[in-house]
This record gives C-alpha cells, structure tokens and sequence, in this order.
C-alpha cells in the first residue's frame, strides 16, 4: 500500500541545525526533505493520528534530535538522522501544539539543565482545550494546572529568547512570562493584550519584549515592552515603570500592560504569517493576498515578494542565514533565499481541491488518471493543471489552462470546470468557463492539448468558443485507439471532435495546420446529456441522454440503440472493461447502479447506492465503484465511503474496503510495467487501485490481495544525497577525478559545492548578520572538522 | 522538481483578442499572390473586344480589336484610357489581331474577309492561306481540309515554317508549308468547336480551347492527348500563355497557360502539374486575354467592352538594382566598408570601451531579458484603470481589440461599473461599436446582451441627447436588419429541412 498526497502544510515545518533538512509534519508521519534537492530524503513513522507540531532540539551541527507531538496523544523524541524513535510519552490527550522553552534562550543555562526539560502543550480534555505545562523527562507532572482553556484550536508560539510564549483567543493575546527554570511553579505571570477585531497569528521579538500580532483586516500591530510593570517588577526596575505609568502610552487598549502600540496597515486581507528576522531588526508579514512582506521595524519600510499565487501561512528562518521557506496553502514549500528574495527551490505536494466548487452545475473536481505513467492531472486554484506523479509523490509539472494570474483575494470569475486524460495518456482536454456578469459575457471554451513527446508536457493544440453555443460541457471523452473525442453538453447535444492526423503524416510543414475539427452533432430529443464514453475497443459510443443511455456508432453519427430507463438522470457512464457490460450511475432522490448488458440490451443488475466514482479494470471485466454510505453507517463502516470491487456478470462485490472522506473522491485502476516502482513482497504485481479521497490525499493498493499486503516503494532519487564537504573541497570544489580513461566532459562534472562566503556574503550590506555571526560560519567553513561525538 | 514550479518573475498575460478559425482551404500560395498582385485598371467605352495582343518587342504595346477599330495602347501610360494609336480602316468588325515578331508590323482581319497585312489567315470560307507581306495580294499558299470557320491558328515558335489552325469543325489541324499538298501534318479532334489554339513555348505541345475544357496535345508523339482543363462552366474563348517571374533564369520555364471563358473566370493553369493554380472571376464574359512579354501587364477584353488592364508593381530591388549600376558609372570607387576594430587587451583603448561596444568572437554574451511590449489597454488594465482602458480600446480600430478587453473586464466583474460611468462623449462612442459590431455573429453573444444593458442603465441620459439617440435609431434599424435576416434564413432552413430529411431516408 502506497500512500501520499498528504498536506505539507497543516503545522509549521522545521529546519534541522545544519539547514540542510527540512522536517515537514504529513499526516501521520514527519517527512524529511533535503533542502538543497527538495526530494524527500526519509521520513519518520510510528504516530497513529495526525502529527501536529515538530521540534528539532537546538545543538551542533552532528546532532538530529526532535520532539513531535500528535493527536494520538503521544510526544515522540527521534534521532532523525538513522531515522529512529528514542523515546515516547504518551499523555493520553490529543495535543495540538507543543513549545519545549527550556531549549531556547542562553547555552550554558542549557548545558546545565539538561536533565530536566518542560513542555507547554495544548491538549483537549475531552471537554475543551487547554494549555498544561508537563516534564519530558518524567512526565508526571503533566496535567498538573490548567493555564488556560480555549474553545478553539490555537497554537501556542513561543518566544525565540524562550523567555515567552502566548496564545491568540479570538480579540485577546494571552502572553506568559516563562519561571526560572528551577522552580517548580507551572508559570510565573501573564497578561492580556487587548484588540478591537479577531487576531489571526502572533509573533515575538527575538530580543526585545515585543510582540506582533496580525487581524483579519490586515493590520499589523506591534506592542513594545509589554509586560513592563507585570513582568519586571520582579526584578526589580522599579524606575522604569514608573517613568512610563499612566499618561504616555500611545496606542495601548485599555489597561494592557505595554509601552505603545503601533499599527501597520498593508495587506487588504487577513494576515496569516507573521515571523521576527533573527536579528530583530525586520518583520516578515504574508497573508491571503500571497504577497511576502518584509518590514523594516524602526523605518516601516517595505519590501516585497510579490505573486507567490496562493495564501501564505509559515515563514521559517533556518540557521543559514541565507535560507528560509514559506508554506502556501496550496500544499507547496518554497525554499527562499532570504537577502534578495527569490525563490530557489519548491517542495510541491498535492494541490488541494479548489475551494469553489458550487459556482455552476458542470464543475466537476474530479482529477484526471494518467493509467500508464502514474500520474494524476488535478485542478488548481490558479487556472491550471497540476501533474502529481503517484509513485514518486511529487507534483511533476503544472501547465496554466487560462491565461489569467490568479489573486487569491479575487473572487472567483473563471475555472477550469473538467479535465480529461486520453487512455494512453497523451491528449488531454480541459474545459474552461467565464461566468456571465449580470448575464452578459459568459463563455465556454473546450481546449485540446498534446504531450510532445520529447519533454512529456502537455501543450495546446486546438481552442474551441463555445463548442455548444452557450450549453455547459458535462463530460469528455476520448476514443481509446484514435485521436477522437466527444464532449455532450446540459444544452441537449454531444460533438465528436477528430484530429487531422493525415496532414501530419503527409508532410511535415503542414503540421501547424493540424487540429481538432467537429466531425459530428448527435442529439437525443433535446435531453440533457450528462456523460459519455467509448467501449473499450472503440466501436460504441454511449452517451446518456437524462434517463436512457444511448448507443451510436462514432464514424457514421448512426444512433444504433436506445437502452432503458433509469428512475433518476445517469451522471456517469462507464464500459467494463473489455466486457460486454454498461455501467451507468444516477444521482438524485434515487441514486443507482446499474449494469446494462449490451448483448441483450437490457439491465442486468443495479443496486441502490450514491456512488461516488467509477472505474473499470482495462483488461478484464472487473470494475472497481466509490459508494458513500448515509450517515448511519458510518460507525459501522469506520469511514463514510466504501470501494466495492465487482465482476461484471456478479452483482456480488469480489473485495471491499472502507474509505474515509469518500465526498469528491475518485478511483482508478493503473495498469502497464509497473514493476521498477512497486514491489508487494517481491512479487510485481499488475493491477493496482488508486483511491484518492476528498482531500486529494490518495492510496495505492492491489484490490486482489485479500491479505493486504504492504506494497513498498523503492525509492531511486533518496539516493542522490548531498556530503559535506570540508577544508580544501568546501573553498575550491571538489577536485575533478584524475583519471586517463575517461573522456575530458566526463569527468568536469563536480558537484555543486558548498561555498559559504557566496551565499552569507550575498546581499546588501545593511541586511547582513552581524559580522560575529558571519565571522563563525566563515572560519568554521575553512576549518577541517573531526566528527564531532555524538553525547 | 527539478525546477522551481512557481517563477518568482511576475507574469503578466495580455489581453489578446479570440484566436479566429483556420480555414480549411491553403492560404494563398505564392503563385495565386503573384496572379492577383496585377493591379487591375480598366478601359472602358469600347465595344466588346475580340482581341487583345502584346507586341514582342519592349516597351509591349498592346493592340485591341473592338468593332471595327483596332487601337493601340502602351501600358506604361498612366491613365490607360487614351490610346496611342487608332487604327479605323476597316468596313466591318475586326475578329483578329497579330504582331509581327519584331513588332513592326501588325496584321489584323475583319469579319468582312478584308486582311490587312497577314502573314497567315484563316476565314470563315474553312480556308487557310498563306500571305506574303512583300508580294502582296495573292496569297502564297491554300491550304484546304477544314469543314467549317476557322476562327483561330498560331505558328510554331521555334519553326517558322509550320503553324496550326483551329475550327469549329472540332479540328485541329498542324500544317506545314514546305509540303504544300494541302494536307494536314497532323490532326487532332478537340470535341467542340475550336474558339482558340496556342503553342505553348517549347513548340512541342499545342492548347486548344473549345466548349468549356482546354486541352493539350503533344504534337511530338504525334497529337496525343496530354492532358484536358474543364475548370470553365462556359465556353472557354481566349488563351495565351503567361510567365512567372520577370526573368532571372531559373524562373523563365514557370510558364503558365491563361485561359478566360464566358463564364467571367480566369484561370491559370499550370501544365506541368496540371493544376489550375489560380482563378479570378470578372463581371462580364470575357472574350480575350493577352499577356505581355515582360510579365508586366495582362490585359483581358470583355463582350461589354471593356478592357481590364492588369498592371503589376515593378519590385523595388529591379528598380534599385538599375539604379545602382546607373549609379556605378559615376562613381568610379565604390565607398569601402569599413568594419568596426574588435580591441585587444594590449591596446590602451580596449579599456575605454563604452556601452556601444560590439562584441567580439568569443564572447559570451549575456542578454538583458526581453521587455515585454503592452499595448495602452494593457497597460491601463495592468494599473486597474478599467474605464480608461475600455475608452482606449474603442477609439482604436480592432474589434477584436475590444471584445478582448469587454472579457477581461467581465472576469473583473467591472464592465457594468464601466459602462454606468462613461460620460456623454464615450458613451457616443460606445453606442457607435454597438450599431457597427453587435449583428457580427462572432461578437454578438456578448454585445447584445451589453446593449441591452447599456439601454438599461443609461436610458435617462439618452433620452436627454439628441446625439445619442440618434444613434439608438441606428442601432435599432441594424437589429431589424438582422432580424429579418435571420427569419428569412429560417423561412429556408424550414423549406429544406424536408428536403434533407427525405434524402437521409434513401
């Protein structure tokens, strides 16, 4: 079983010492990618519920150490670098967030108190949130006092001073000042900052008592020195509070406990990523908007990356100064290099479905199955189609159906409604819609692509305006064997479209001049026609008009027969495989399954379930349905949706298995050689399912094998690792091979060293670290190292 | 990913217009541009023209048969209605015309049987005689054997003794004056009586026109049947034989044949190929066609009396070519080009090299990135200046322009705001587009329904000018137009739907 397509971006993602890994939190397991190659390198397995935060422990470069945290209640302490657990403690609470203060802050306190270390978690009671303080070292102490409890979910943040941490609650900021790491008191003080509209994300200073939070309006606001009176007093500066009691506190909401309160007005939508730069001297704001912000704090000067295309959520600075990532929502991790702002690498998960699904009746967000390569063609939100390959879980490429950048502000006007892969994979069509402004201008277009065969992309060949006048497509189709295709349409009618191969064939100049023209019009007493498509040898058309299910013969446009009637209109349509069976599937007050054999003309079998999705097995006659189950079974099931594998001439299912977030799902049998990628127990096997759910994440499991047994991936690109490299290599390169036999190109292939001085360097001067910071990275680049002992 | 996915470079998408249609038929090949590059001028007030001919030698003038005048005209001449020459000798209408090969002498025949200066003649007696200029009344030689009128015969261009008649007798006959016994060499049946006969240039083959075909017959092999041209729908009257090109070497065998028929259409057809490779329709019958030797000019007569003469454009580099060998007389040493000195590194000035400087062999050149080029509209969407950049547009000329940017600012959701805003004078120029464009099929989807809307929102202020609603009474009477249009097209899709359906049954 392989899964993947799992959200990159569902909690914050974290840097290991060195920058050269990135740990992301997907689903139940930590993926580590590298961050030079952006291929993921391992990944951590054991949490039986969604990982909700990842920690890495702050030490030398050798040492790969980190603490997650899960809904399963358990906090989990790895050596990622093996990748193996060390060490579980189970709670026995979902948790949320976790923040570990007592790594942070000053070193040699760290060196001294190691042996006991403290967690804040946000754990739910079974009642409602709330944040506890418990032991890593001997977890007794958890549950001990409740600080606070939420109804919501909410992170905690942490100061990077480690001094810190708070929490948003709704128009509130509750901030903690952290006790001495020797006492035994849960937290020493807190206070409340208050703001007229709902806060979206927080962040501390590094250095000062200063605190950032961002609201749905897009202001930024920034308090200086809060807790002045709370949280010093302690300490004793008297004076200082003094100084600044009562009249001078500029901006500051009732009695909050703050120096001043400034406001930072830029964004027009809600700010969702806040971030201090590590020197405490620039802000990183990004919000829905998909713009990175960079403000000068003194100045509030401002510089931007502009066009990431989709909300921005995290922003993560790694211990290489010149190297940070951004999380966007649409599942993608930009690597970026920080002074000039660029982005140099992407870790591209699955694109997340499209949030507008209800803007017109003929939207369909069903992806698109490449059965042959693997591939996955889904809609994205900025009018294009992502290419995921299944195997190697990666967005392979994206081509833009529309022309338009995509403003994730912008309401939506125009989608990419259907796509629509060729059997072999190598046409695809796309349909496209502009929706009418008070009934003027609307428009469809239909879009023919090709695969050029040499760089396997897609590209367009043929753009059709209103294939049926104004009439929404419902459904494509290609003809298995032939550059043919039909689209029907809610307006009545179906179009078969053919490519004019011969011209290509014929000479090669004319080539430009070949498209995809209308070769034939059918229509069926004015019915709607919601689905269409070939037999599996080419030679039958079915399209479904309402309730019947029409038979045409594709070259001659011949209506041939007319098949049955079903209770409520056919959506889909689907040939057995090879078989002489029809499948169609209604929706409505009487959703249906039925069977049509094509032999006797009539219906062989139906069942009464809302299916979901369809698809056949190419070669045999087995054919594999999605069914959501009503609401009452869902205990019964563990899930809401179940995949139910037939043979086409028995109504009596050959395997099921229960699926959860079946709702806009999709299945597909993948065929072809499949054996360098897939191996089940050292057998290759043939036909493989792929379910993906609502989410877009997806599994790929041998419906056939009653035993369930685990497929694994060999992994062929984990192998391509980056080594350090030190002394004499790390300044001038690697030196090339000395070798006589190889050829002179061969052997100029060194790999891209590590030089520092060109990245730490980089940039203007004024956005430079501090020159103790550089001169440490730069001497330590030009010394050799002995590995260091692992404590 | 072995790419970044998302480039950090902006992207920005203009506004283009819909991409139209490719026609099904090829574009206009190079040789149907050349056939229609002859710019036609006409030559009216004649009586219908029988015969037209180019004199062989420069500068081509033509001569022109109408009733029973011959005029000469030069095609040089700018206007062409004057003629240079008239000739008014004749008692009856003139039937044929022939340039002798040094184009001194010119030969024509009138209806009336009176020849005048002929080299060979032909008459409606079904009698060909051969004609001494010199000796004068008698002729040379008469040659009997067609049946009926013979209306047209040509000799050979690379013999000077042989030459073929055509009749209405449906012969073709090649005779020959050394044998002299009045019998045909050979003799070939084109089917339909004979209206003209034309060696083509390399004297071996012959193109008869006659009813509507033009055939071609390979005298060498002794009259075979090469090939037949039935491009016409009436009788085929006049042919001759055109060149492509002007003269360089490797072009002067693309000759063609140019046939023109009463039908208005002229055709040219490639033998080599047999392909008719351009047609070209005329108002009127067309009863004669000439070519001139220097691919110049081509003239065509009509039974309405009018001569068009079609000139075609001397290309620029002949012209600049003269001139430049003109111009090398006078310039004894042409100026020396001077290259531009590449520096070393060992010369002092290599360092002083400013931002003009080329580049030399080796180097690796880095290219500043293209901008790219917005267009006003563009540019004014780019700044989300909607109004203006609708305005722009419609002062522009392109349609499609427009219509693009209607679609952009219908995906903004801004148009209604847009047209709700224009002041008196833009929305003037809005109603106008309307009235022009909203009946256009490719374009009415969206502009009937914007006019409808525009009528909606803007009814007050159109209601307060009399400009503007003159301009609705246009627009309105644009709509009636096409309504009618449109039902009369129904009333015939209705009378053939029938039609159709009883031809499907079969």
């Amino acid at each position: 079983m392989i899964r993947g397509g799992q959200n990159y971006v569902s909690s914050p993602p974290a840097f290991s010492n060195d920058g050269n890994r990135v740990l992301v939190c997907t689903g139940n397991t930590v993926s580590i990618f590298s961050s030079s190659t952006g291929l993921q390198v391992s990944s951590l397995e054991g949490h039986t519920a969604p990982v909700t935060s990842v920690f890495v422990v702050p030490a030398t470069d050798i040492l790969c150490y980190c603490w997650t945290s899960s809904f399963d209640g358990t906090v989990r302490y790895w050596d990622f670098s093996v990748p193996e657990m060390v060490k579980k403690l189970d709670l026995g609470m979902p948790i949320f967030s976790m923040v570990i203060p007592s790594f942070l802050g000053s070193s040699e306190e760290n060196n001294a108190k190691t042996a006991n270390v403290f967690a804040y978690v946000s754990v739910h009671d079974g009642k409602a949130w709330q944040i506890r303080k418990c032991s890593l070292t001997n977890y007794q102490n958890v549950g001990k006092l409740v600080l606070k409890e939420t109804e919501r979910l909410e992170p905690l943040i942490i100061s990077p001073s480690g001094k810190f941490f708070g929490i948003k609650d709704k128009r509130k900021l509750h901030i903690w000042k952290l006790p001495r790491v020797e006492s035994d008191l849960a937290v020493a003080k807190k206070i409340t900052l208050h703001h007229t509209k709902t806060i979206t994300v927080l962040a501390f200073h590094p250095t000062e008592r200063t605190v950032a939070a961002g609201d749905v309006t897009g202001r930024i606001l920034i308090w200086r020195g809060f807790g002045t009176q709370k949280f010093l007093d302690h300490s004793g500066s008297n004076n200082r509070i003094s100084m600044n009691d009562g009249e001078d506190k500029n901006g500051v909401r009732q009695n909050d406990d703050a120096e001043s309160c400034s406001a930072w007005h830029w964004h027009s939508a809600g700010v969702c990523l806040l971030s201090f730069s590590p020197d405490g001297a620039y802000l990183y704001s990004g919000g829905k908007e998909g713009v990175l912000v960079l403000w000068q704090l003194d100045s509030g000067k401002k510089k931007f990356l502009p066009r990431i295309g989709s909300p921005l959520l995290y922003f993560i600075e790694s211990p290489d100064p010149s190297l940070s990532l951004i999380s966007c929502a649409d599942n993608q991790i930009h690597m970026l290099k920080t002074p000039s702002m660029e982005i140099i690498k992407s870790i591209s998960g699955i694109k997340p479905p499209l949030s507008y699904q209800e803007i017109c009746e003929s939207f369909s967000g069903k992806a698109a199955f490449d059965c042959t390569s693997g591939l996955v063609a889904v809609q994205t939100e900025n009018y294009g189609i992502q290419f995921y390959s299944l195997f190697a879980n990666r967005g392979v490429y994206e081509v833009q159906v529309c022309e338009r950048n995509h403003q994730p502000v912008d309401e939506v006007t125009v989608a990419v409604t259907l796509v629509e892969l060729s059997v072999d994979g190598s046409i695809m069509g796309t349909v496209e819609i502009k929706l009418p402004e008070e009934g003027v201008g609307g428009l469809v277009s239909l879009k023919f692509w090709d695969l050029d065969s040499d760089t396997k992309r897609f590209s367009v060949s043929t753009v059709i305006y209103e294939p049926h006048r104004d009439a929404h497509i419902s459904a494509i189709a290609f003809h298995p064997t032939r550059r043919m295709a039909v689209s029907s349409s809610y307006g009545g009618d179906f179009k078969i479209w053919v490519c004019k191969e011969g011209d290509i064939q014929q000479k090669g100049q004319a080539l430009q001049n070949s498209g995809w023209m209308c070769h034939a019009v059918g229509s069926y007493k004015n019915k709607a026609m919601r689905a269409a498509t070939f037999s599996a040898d080419g030679s039958v058309l079915a399209v479904a008009a309402d309730t019947v299910i029409t038979l045409w013969d594709p070259d001659k446009n011949v209506l041939m027969a007319v098949v049955g009637e079903t209770p409520t209109p056919i959506v889909s349509l689907a040939f057995a495989g090879k078989s002489e069976y029809l499948l169609s599937v209604s929706h409505g007050l009487k959703p249906q399954l039925s069977v049509w054999s094509m032999s006797k003309l009539t219906m062989a079998w139906s069942y009464r379930l809302q299916i979901e999705a369809v698809s056949s097995a190419i070669d045999s006659s087995y054919f594999a349905i999605l069914a959501l189950l009503p609401g009452s079974n869902e205990r019964a099931f563990k899930g809401n949706g179940i995949i139910l594998l037939f043979n086409a001439t028995d109504p009596i299912p050959v395997a099921s298995m229960s699926v959860t977030k079946a709702k806009g799902g999709g299945l597909a049998f993948l065929k072809g050689d499949l054996s360098e990628r897939a191996v089940i127990d050292g057998k290759t096997s043939q036909t493989l399912l792929v379910y993906i759910n609502g989410d877009r994440e997806y599994v790929i499991f041998d419906p056939y094998d009653k035993e369930g047994h685990k497929l694994s991936i060999i992994r062929q690109d984990v192998a391509l690792e980056e080594t350090g490299q030190f002394g004499y290599s790390s300044i001038y390169g690697e030196l090339p091979k000395f070798d006589l036999q190889k050829d002179k190109a061969a052997s100029v292939m060194s790999t891209a060293s590590e030089r520092p001085w060109e990245t730490i360097f980089t940039g203007s001067t004024h956005m430079l670290p501090p020159l103790t910071k550089l001169c440490s990275v730069f001497l330590e680049s030009l010394l050799e190292k002995r590995a260091a002992l692992a404590e | 990913m072995a790419e970044p996915l998302h480039s950090s470079q902006p992207k920005t998408f203009p506004v283009k217009p819909k991409l139209k249609p490719k026609p099904r038929t090829q574009n206009q090949t190079p040789e149907s541009k050349y056939w229609s590059s002859f710019k036609n001028t006409q030559i009216q007030n004649l009586i219908s023209v029988p015969s037209l001919t180019f004199s062989p030698s420069s500068p081509h003038p033509f001569a022109a048969a109408h009733s029973a005048t011959v005029s000469i005209y030069k095609p040089q001449n700018d206007p062409l209605d004057s003629p240079t020459t008239t000739i008014t000798s004749f008692k009856d209408v003139v039937s044929s015309l022939s340039f002798r090969s040094d184009g001194r002498l010119l030969a024509a025949g009138d209806l009336s049987g009176l020849v005048q200066l002929r080299v060979i003649s032909a008459g409606d007696d079904a009698l060909v005689k051969v004609w001494d200029v010199a000796a004068g009344d008698s002729p040379v030689m008469e040659l009997r054997g067609h049946r009926d009128y013979v209306r047209c015969g040509d000799s050979s261009p690379v013999n000077a003794d042989t030459f073929i008649t055509g009749s209405y007798d449906h012969t073709v006959k090649l005779w020959d004056v050394r044998v002299g016994d009045s019998k045909p060499a050979i003799e070939v049946n084109h089917g339909n009586p004979v209206e003209d006969v034309v060696f083509l240039p390399a004297g071996g083959m012959v193109a008869t026109a006659g009813g509507n075909s033009v055939k071609f017959w390979d005298l060498i092999s002794g009259g075979k049947l090469v090939c037949s041209m039935e491009g016409h729908n009436k009788t085929v009257t006049s042919l001759c034989v055109g060149r492509i090109g002007s003269g360089s070497d490797e072009e002067l065998n693309q000759f063609r044949v140019l046939s023109v028929g009463l039908d208005g259409y002229m055709k040219v057809f490639d033998y080599s190929s047999m392909k008719v490779t351009h047609s070209m329709r005329f108002p009127a019958p067309l009863l004669s066609v000439a070519y001139s030797p220097d691919c110049k000019t081509r003239v065509i007569g009509t039974s309405n009396g009018i001569i068009y003469v079609g000139k075609r454009k001397i290309k620029e580099e002949e012209i600049e070519g003269r001139v430049s060998e003109k111009s090398l007389f006078w310039r004894i040493r042409p100026l020396e080009h001077t290259e531009k000195k590449v520096f070393r590194p060992s010369h002092f000035r290599y360092f002083q090299r400013g931002q003009g400087e080329k580049p030399s062999e080796g180097d690796y050149l880095i290219m500043r990135p293209k901008k790219e080029k917005l267009r006003e509209h563009d540019k004014l969407l780019k700044n989300f200046r909607h109004g203006e950049a609708l305005v722009s547009v419609l002062e522009g000329k392109n349609p499609g322009n427009v219509l693009a940017v209607m679609e952009e600012l219908v995906s903004r959701k801004k148009l209604m705001v847009c047209v709700s805003n224009l002041d008196a004078e833009k929305l003037k120029l809005l109603l106008v587009f309307l009235r022009k464009y909203c009946t256009v099929p490719r374009y009415s989807g969206l502009l009937m329904g914007l006019a409808r809307k525009v009528l909606e929102m803007r009814v007050d202020e159109i209601r307060g000018s009399e400009a503007l609603r003159a301009h609705i009474r246009n627009l309105k009477r644009s709509i009636e137009e096409e309504i009618k249009i449109q039902q009369s097209l129904q009333e015939i899709q209705g009378i053939i739907s029938p039609l159709l359906k009883i031809a499907g049954r079969r």
